[in-house]
């Protein structure tokens, strides 16, 4: 019986002990999960790399950035857009050896200088960046490498699927997505603050024919650069604006890297159709003969005499292509006088002459969206000899656009309509009044006639009945005008039977060549671009060639240019 | 329950022990297994295939053998304990000879149906050859010297084995689990103060075995930081994902670290970076939370287990399951080293999830036979 009991207790203490031992097992486990427990929150919720404030601050500042509304053309087609990219930068206190990770980074950004990024990564703080903008593939690259401290920002970089297509008429933004140049910087607050897309008047189609034609001519004439612009001319909306050489608006950056770089990107940011101011030579005669046909002192019936050049104030104004006799007014135009327009602009006299230009919108600021303008250059004081220089285009300079606009006024049936870049979905009300609408007609007749028959010719477009003026204008240095280098234009409209637009190309310093025998004259190196465009841009812009021998095309450019009765007859007119 | 009372009447009918059978702990090993398809859904970016469909498919196998695990009688485990060890112990020498080369330790023994990992079974039969050893000693006998002899024989000799493979994870929680089992024998606490020295005065001498590749992973445990591209890059890249998760995480599927590839083996070892990463602390919290409750649930049984063999053996397997999670889950945190031990019932992975769910199943098989008293040659 004691036996048993010695047994019993013997076994109810060895469960006993058991049982403690398990306890204790127990404990020991639920204070093993209290350890894993602290430690987890530890981790998740102290760790250094949460988002700390200083981060959240930076996205809240990037997310204002966001959504920076897109730029389209007039048919809807994307010319920019944001891009949602990723920008790398350090965080030096993270970073445990500044030197291999520099080393690793170039390696994979090879773009970056190693000394530039460890000096960076060596720094005090905890925010450099090292790159912005870069690409997803660039990210993995970066990512790949392991290396804590480096760190990614989502940002939007703007994108302009089309390149540098219309770079002048759509600008481009900086780092921060703020607008600098062109659409992106004069319509900043619109496009930062709105989410509506802005629309252009541009046509990427027409944009692209004119940019290509004009870059193939400034290529074959080696000229130093070339503008070109395309106006509605019922509407004022510009469907193209070209300004050579241009740029890709991507890779502006690296136009800082060298002293060169920049010179050339001076060059092809500076937007000649709005910014650069001509002496733009004979296409002036359009206006000199609208003037003169407006004001009577002429018709279409009147001579000139432009046997001799005229001196005066120690000037010589001669002919390019004279012809030594009388000219009627529109032989004047067609043969492009400088003598007979000079006397033309004598009859005008200096205040009309100042009145007109000014009307047709050519001394003040144009009201194209577009902050990189300049005004036009005019003498001071405009004196009888300005008077007669102006009419054929020198001693005045304006932009190519200004002198586009004022053309569209001259054929439209004598309306200005005020320049503009974005899409009018509706005809302007606000058109003035610049000439009689019997002026106008007599003036597209003009212009049929320099095409036809005239100067222009090279600017036909069969089927499209092209009217137009060429220029060429000696360019000015100082003191005097440089002989061998020209500015070369033709503007051009068409139809002429019912103009539509008014198509402008310029060229800068155009050499001569063995195919225009050596001549770099505005017929023979702007016009041709002018032909190229419209017959490749009407049928775009749904205009249907017509059988230019119908009667109803005949009737655009049936002029009487009868050559004066014989001299001595003449009925003079100074 | 009144039936089967700690000391009432022990033997039940199949369907007897089909009702009294703890449904509340396979929902609790099905709910964390649950977890687990999630995660592995989520890891493998969204996808079923290659991993959650797969270890769904497991998990239903593993099941399966663990409820007929539980049904058999407590005294047949008993009896077949010191064969399974035998049996894992030739197994586990095997894979030293024909063992097929497996993330480069020799670690899986290509039985051409399914590979198997010995190492992993020894844990399991370790405690069972224990429990059984120490079932058969007197009370008093089991805080005596000499009676120790063979227990840290049955301890020392697969650890051995397990460390030339090299595994050093395995030998470690081999050792632990020898540690745990003597400690709950009612070892005397100088002799287990002993052991415990003596296993700690062999590390400098077990140093010396160590692989490169090994010295290099304590040592970065030490100071993680001292190489981030390399040997310290997980550990680093886990810490980054745990912290980048915060309170409440990224929500499911959006675990940047972890999808992005930045974090390694995230289907196995640093599975539970994936969790904490996508459901944050709660999320982490929420799983911890579980696998304290199963084990405190285990630790239960053992405690109303009248055997020393089904005392011992519940325990026992709860140690194991517990030193799966506690290290597992430490490791990632960077608490110890890296040692590639997967989170029980959550990585991908065959053997440890069968091997886990047939340790349930044996303690399962105490709950239902607690109230059997069984003599110490191992008749009821």
């Amino acid at each position: 019986m004691t036996e048993r009991i010695s047994f019993r207790s013997a076994q109810k203490k060895a469960l006993d002990i058991a049982r403690t031992r398990l306890l204790v097992g127990g404990a020991l486990l639920a204070a093993a999960f209290l350890v894993i427990g602290v430690r987890l929150v530890d981790v998740t919720l102290f760790s250094e790399n949460g988002p700390s404030r200083q981060a959240n601050a930076r996205n809240i500042a990037v997310e204002k950035k966001m959504d920076r509304a897109d730029i389209v053309d007039r048919n809807g087609i994307l010319l920019a857009t944001g891009l949602k990219t990723a920008s790398l930068y350090g965080d030096p206190s993270i970073i445990i050896d500044p030197k291999v990770a520099a080393r690793a980074l170039v390696g994979v950004l090879p773009e970056l200088s190693e000394a530039d990024v460890l000096q960076k990564l060596s720094s005090k703080g905890e925010f450099v960046w090292l790159k912005r903008h870069i690409t997803p593939r660039q990210k993995y690259e970066v990512n790949r490498l392991g290396i804590p401290g480096f760190e990614f920002d989502e940002e939007e970089r703007r994108v302009y699927p089309l390149g540098r297509l219309a770079v002048h008429a759509i600008g481009f933004t900086g780092d921060d997505n703020k607008g600098l140049a062109g659409i992106e910087n004069s319509f900043n607050t619109a496009l930062s603050e709105r989410s509506e897309r802005v629309t252009l008047s541009i046509d990427v189609r027409v944009q692209q024919i004119l940019r290509r034609e004009l870059a193939a001519q400034i290529k074959k004439f080696k000229a130093l650069g070339g503008s070109g612009v395309i106006l509605d001319v019922h509407t004022g909306e510009v469907l193209s604006l070209v300004s050579l050489p241009d740029f890709d608006p991507h890779t502006i950056k690296q136009a800082s890297r060298s002293e060169k770089l920049k010179e050339e990107f001076k060059n092809q940011q500076f937007n000649r159709t709005t910014l650069g101011v001509y002496e733009l030579g004979s296409v002036f005669k359009i206006f000199n003969h609208a003037i003169a046909l407006e004001t009577g002192v002429a018709n279409m019936a009147s001579n000139y005499d432009a046997r001799k050049p005229i001196r005066s104030h120690g000037f010589t104004i001669s002919d390019f292509h004279a012809e030594n006799r009388w000219l009627t007014v529109p032989e004047i135009f067609m043969h492009s006088s400088n003598i007979g327009s000079a006397k033309m602009a004598l009859d005008i006299g200096v205040a009309a002459q100042r009145k007109f230009l000014t009307d047709l919108g050519l001394m003040r600021r144009s009201s194209i969206e577009l902050s990189e303008q300049q005004q036009a250059i005019f003498p001071a004081p405009w004196t009888e000899l300005s008077a007669m220089t102006i009419a054929y285009g020198h001693g005045i300079a304006v932009t190519p656009l200004h002198a586009a606009a004022a053309v569209a006024a001259v054929i439209n049936g004598g309306i200005l309509y005020p320049t503009t870049l974005i899409r009018r979905d509706e005809l302007p009300a606000n058109g003035k009044r610049v000439i009689s609408a019997q002026t106008s007609a007599d003036m597209r007749k003009l212009l049929r006639l320099v095409v036809e028959n005239g100067t222009g010719r090279n600017a036909e477009a069969p089927g499209y009945l092209v009217g137009g003026k060429t220029g060429t204008a000696e360019k000015p240095t100082a003191g005097g005008y440089k002989r061998k280098a020209l500015i070369s234009s033709f503007i051009g409209a068409f139809p002429m039977n019912a103009p539509r637009y008014v198509v402008m190309a310029q060229l800068d310093e155009p050499k001569g060549i063995k195919e225009s025998y050596g001549y770099a004259t505005g017929g023979w190196t702007a016009a041709p671009v002018v032909s190229q465009v419209i017959s490749q841009a009407a049928p775009l812009l749904g205009i249907a060639p017509v059988d230019e021998t119908a009667p109803n095309a005949r009737r655009a450019s049936a002029i009487k240019v009868a050559t004066p009765r014989a001299r001595g007859q003449g009925i003079a007119t100074n | 329950m009144s039936r089967v009372g700690d000391f009432g009447s022990p033997e039940l009918s199949l369907r007897e022990k089909l009702i009294h059978l703890n449904w509340e702990m396979v929902v609790m090993i099905s709910l964390i297994a649950g977890i687990g398809f999630a995660m592995l859904f989520s890891a493998a970016n969204g996808d079923l295939s290659p991993w959650a469909s797969r270890q769904m498919v497991r998990f239903g196998v593993g099941v399966v053998m663990m409820l007929v695990i539980a049904v058999i009688d407590i005294r047949f485990w008993l009896k077949v304990s010191y064969a399974l060890y035998g049996l894992s112990f030739i197994l586990l020498a095997t894979v030293e000879v024909m063992g097929s080369v497996g993330m480069g330790a020799q670690r899986w023994l290509d039985l051409t149906v399914i590979q198997l990992q010995p190492s992993e079974t020894m844990k399991i039969v370790l405690v069972m050859a224990l429990a059984r050893y120490f079932h058969g000693l007197e009370a008093d006998d089991a805080g005596r010297a000499r009676y120790l002899i063979l227990p840290l024989i049955l301890i020392a000799a697969p650890m051995a084995l397990v460390l030339r493979q090299p595994d050093l994870g395995t030998a470690g929680v081999l050792g632990l689990i020898g540690l745990a089992m003597l400690w709950l024998a009612g070892t005397r606490v100088w002799q287990f103060l002993v052991v415990g020295g003596a296993g700690l005065a062999a590390i400098p001498i077990g140093w010396q075995f160590l692989h490169g590749y090994q010295k290099q992973r304590v040592l970065t445990f030490l100071n993680p930081e001292s190489d981030p591209l390399g040997a310290g890059y997980h550990i680093m890249q886990s810490k980054i994902a745990l912290g980048s998760g915060g309170l409440f995480g990224k929500g499911f599927l959006s675990g940047t670290q972890s999808h992005l590839n930045f974090l390694p083996e995230k289907q196995t070892d640093f599975i539970f970076t994936m969790l904490a990463e996508e459901f944050g602390l709660v999320g982490g919290t929420a799983l911890i939370g579980l696998y304290a409750m199963l084990i405190g649930y285990c630790i239960f049984i053992a405690f109303r287990c009248r055997s020393q063999f089904a005392r011992l053996l519940a325990m026992g397997l709860v140690v194991n399951f517990f030193l799966y999670v506690f290290i597992n889950i430490a490791m990632v945190m960077g608490l110890v080293p890296v040692v590639g031990v997967p989170l029980p019932l959550i990585s991908n992975g065959g053997t440890a999830l069968l091997t886990v769910l047939i340790g349930f199943g044996l303690v399962m098989s105490c709950w239902l036979h607690r109230g059997i008293y069984i003599n110490r040659r191992g008749a009821a």
